[in-house]
């Protein structure tokens, strides 16, 4: 039986077709980062606590360092670069600016994605809300208050994402992505 | 030498075969937000990752009559999102509002959540309280069921054989029942319990049916069935909550660790469990 120590992986990334070899025990992040040099994409931590590595993956938002290389062969993977052509991610991202949530930056890519799941789910979060909505990511500078303002300030303009945001709110797991595109529920469905 | 293969199966019949064949040696993996940290830590080697992501059959919410069905794939934000799950399971609905992170239960799955056997493990509780039955499926054992009480044997410790998958599981609804989940972390949200504890009761002026259940306040989840047996027409107030918890105490075997000393646990198990009572009643 085929089970492999290293095998050839093909991840759609940002849109792109990507091919690489990737270890088996490799992380989706390690792949991102080392072979696809795909480097928005940060490890702070390497085993799930702090979110640097958030990536939209298949449909949806998860830690990159929990998701085996391997597990995403033959699927579409977003990293921030890749939705940086999205209404809503451009809005979050004056909106950091604007509001200084930025400071050594290194937690921003990881927070902004954070963000963009929760506002595509809950386009009108409470402040605690919000504090849920980013509890996986960790900040050493900026003490949180600021990256709460900033995205309760996109939060009040919700007309561009309740579309999107609808369709979120019971992703059907049986879908396929052709399906899921459909509904909005990739947002950026390739083709 | 640390050699770690991969293997994704297309569909059950081929999982369980390639299980079979690796006999020992074979190590599933779904959501891996365990797996993954455990090979980093050097805790998962030596061993032919089995994904089973691709069974697609074994993911899903279903509903036959009163009874609620849950693929062992169901990922955690599913259920969180679910009317099923809220409706008819609102006890382990709450906790899973409070698994993790948003990012972590987009991954998690709950027949993951089980076999990992944390003492704390958030859904453990909650199904607990719902009576739940699992199905594991093997090629040498076929198809069984596990009540989950007889499940976990100690921290990371369950009666599965190791080439035996839990395929699903299921419960009765608890639609007429009222129930809490409450869950002490270190810090207020994303983090393993320090303890837990849920219950979920049936009558308003007197109990009619009470299951209580706490988690990282023994080796194992556990339901106190004493605790549950005095509740059982009582009449829902301070005093009898105060009597409840001394009871509780008894049947906890609480430990110090690194979140908690077992003083501190013992003092947690008590507020918890009038926390639990009161938010179950409110
Ligand atoms: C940052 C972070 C926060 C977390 N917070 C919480 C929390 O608040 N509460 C909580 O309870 N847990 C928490 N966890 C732990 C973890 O997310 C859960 O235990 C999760 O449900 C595991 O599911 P999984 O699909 O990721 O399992 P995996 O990592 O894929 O597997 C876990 C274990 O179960 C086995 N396994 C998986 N599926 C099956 C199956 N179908 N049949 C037989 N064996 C199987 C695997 O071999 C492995 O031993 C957290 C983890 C991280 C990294
Ligand atoms: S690097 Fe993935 S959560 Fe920290
Ligand atoms: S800005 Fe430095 S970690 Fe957040």
């Amino acid at each position: 039986m085929d089970q492999l120590t290293e095998s050839m992986i093909t991840i759609f990334l940002n849109d792109q077709p990507f091919q690489a070899v990737a270890g088996a025990s490799e992380s989706l992040l390690d792949f991102l980062r080392h072979r696809a040099l795909a480097t928005e994409v940060k490890c702070g931590c390497g085993r799930g606590d702090c979110g640097t590595c958030a990536v939209l993956f298949d449909g949806r938002m998860v830690k990159s360092c929990l998701v085996l290389a391997a597990q995403a062969n033959g699927k579409r993977v977003y990293t921030i670069r890749g939705l940086g052509r999205d209404a809503l991610m451009a809005n979050l991202q004056d909106s950091f600016i604007q509001h200084g949530a930025i400071q050594c930056g290194f937690c921003t890519p990881g927070m902004l994605m954070a963000a963009y799941n929760l506002l595509r789910i809950k386009p009108t979060p409470t402040r605690s809300e919000i504090r849920q909505g980013i509890a996986g990511n960790l900040c050493r500078c900026t003490g949180y208050q600021k990256i709460i303002d900033a995205i309760a300030a996109v939060a009040g303009k919700t007309a561009f994402v309740s579309e999107a945001a609808d369709s979120l709110d019971s992703p059907n797991p049986t879908a396929t992505d052709q399906e899921k595109a459909k509904a909005g529920y990739l947002l950026l469905g390739g083709g | 030498m640390n050699a770690i293969s991969y293997y994704r199966p297309r569909n059950l019949v081929e999982a369980l075969k390639v299980i079979h064949d690796y006999a020992g040696r074979a190590k599933v993996i779904a959501g891996g937000t365990n797996v993954l940290p455990d090979i980093q830590a050097g805790k998962v080697k030596d061993c032919v990752l089995v994904d089973v992501t691709g069974l697609d059959e074994l993911s899903g919410i279903r509903m036959e009559g009163d009874m609620v069905f849950l693929g062992s794939l169901t990922l955690i934000s599913d259920l969180a999102a679910s009317r099923t799950i809220r409706e008819q399971a609102n006890v382990l609905w709450q906790a899973c509002q409070v698994f993790g992170d948003p990012l972590v239960r987009n991954r998690a799955t709950i027949g993951g959540n089980l076999a990992y056997a944390s003492p704390a493990a958030d859904t453990a509780v909650p199904l607990l309280l719902l009576e739940t039955t699992l199905i594991a499926e093997s090629l040498a054992k076929g198809r069984r069921e596990i009540p989950l009480t007889q499940f976990f044997r100690g921290p990371g410790e369950t009666v599965l054989a190791p080439e035996e998958l839990v395929t699903s599981l299921f419960f009765h609804s608890t639609s007429s029942y009222q129930g809490a989940y409450i869950k002490f972390g270190l810090r207020q949200a994303m983090v393993i319990s320090v303890a837990n504890c849920g219950v979920l009761l049936k009558g308003t002026d007197t109990f009619q049916a009470a299951r209580v259940g706490f988690g990282a306040l023994a080796p194992v989840p556990l339901r106190a069935t004493q605790t549950e047996a005095f509740l059982c027409g009582q009449v829902p107030d301070e005093s009898v909550f105060a009597k409840a918890a001394a009871i509780a105490q008894s049947e906890l075997h609480p430990i110090s660790d690194l979140r908690g000393s077992r003083e501190y646990r013992v003092m947690l198990a008590d507020a918890l469990f009038k926390q639990a009572m009161r938010k179950a009643l409110a």
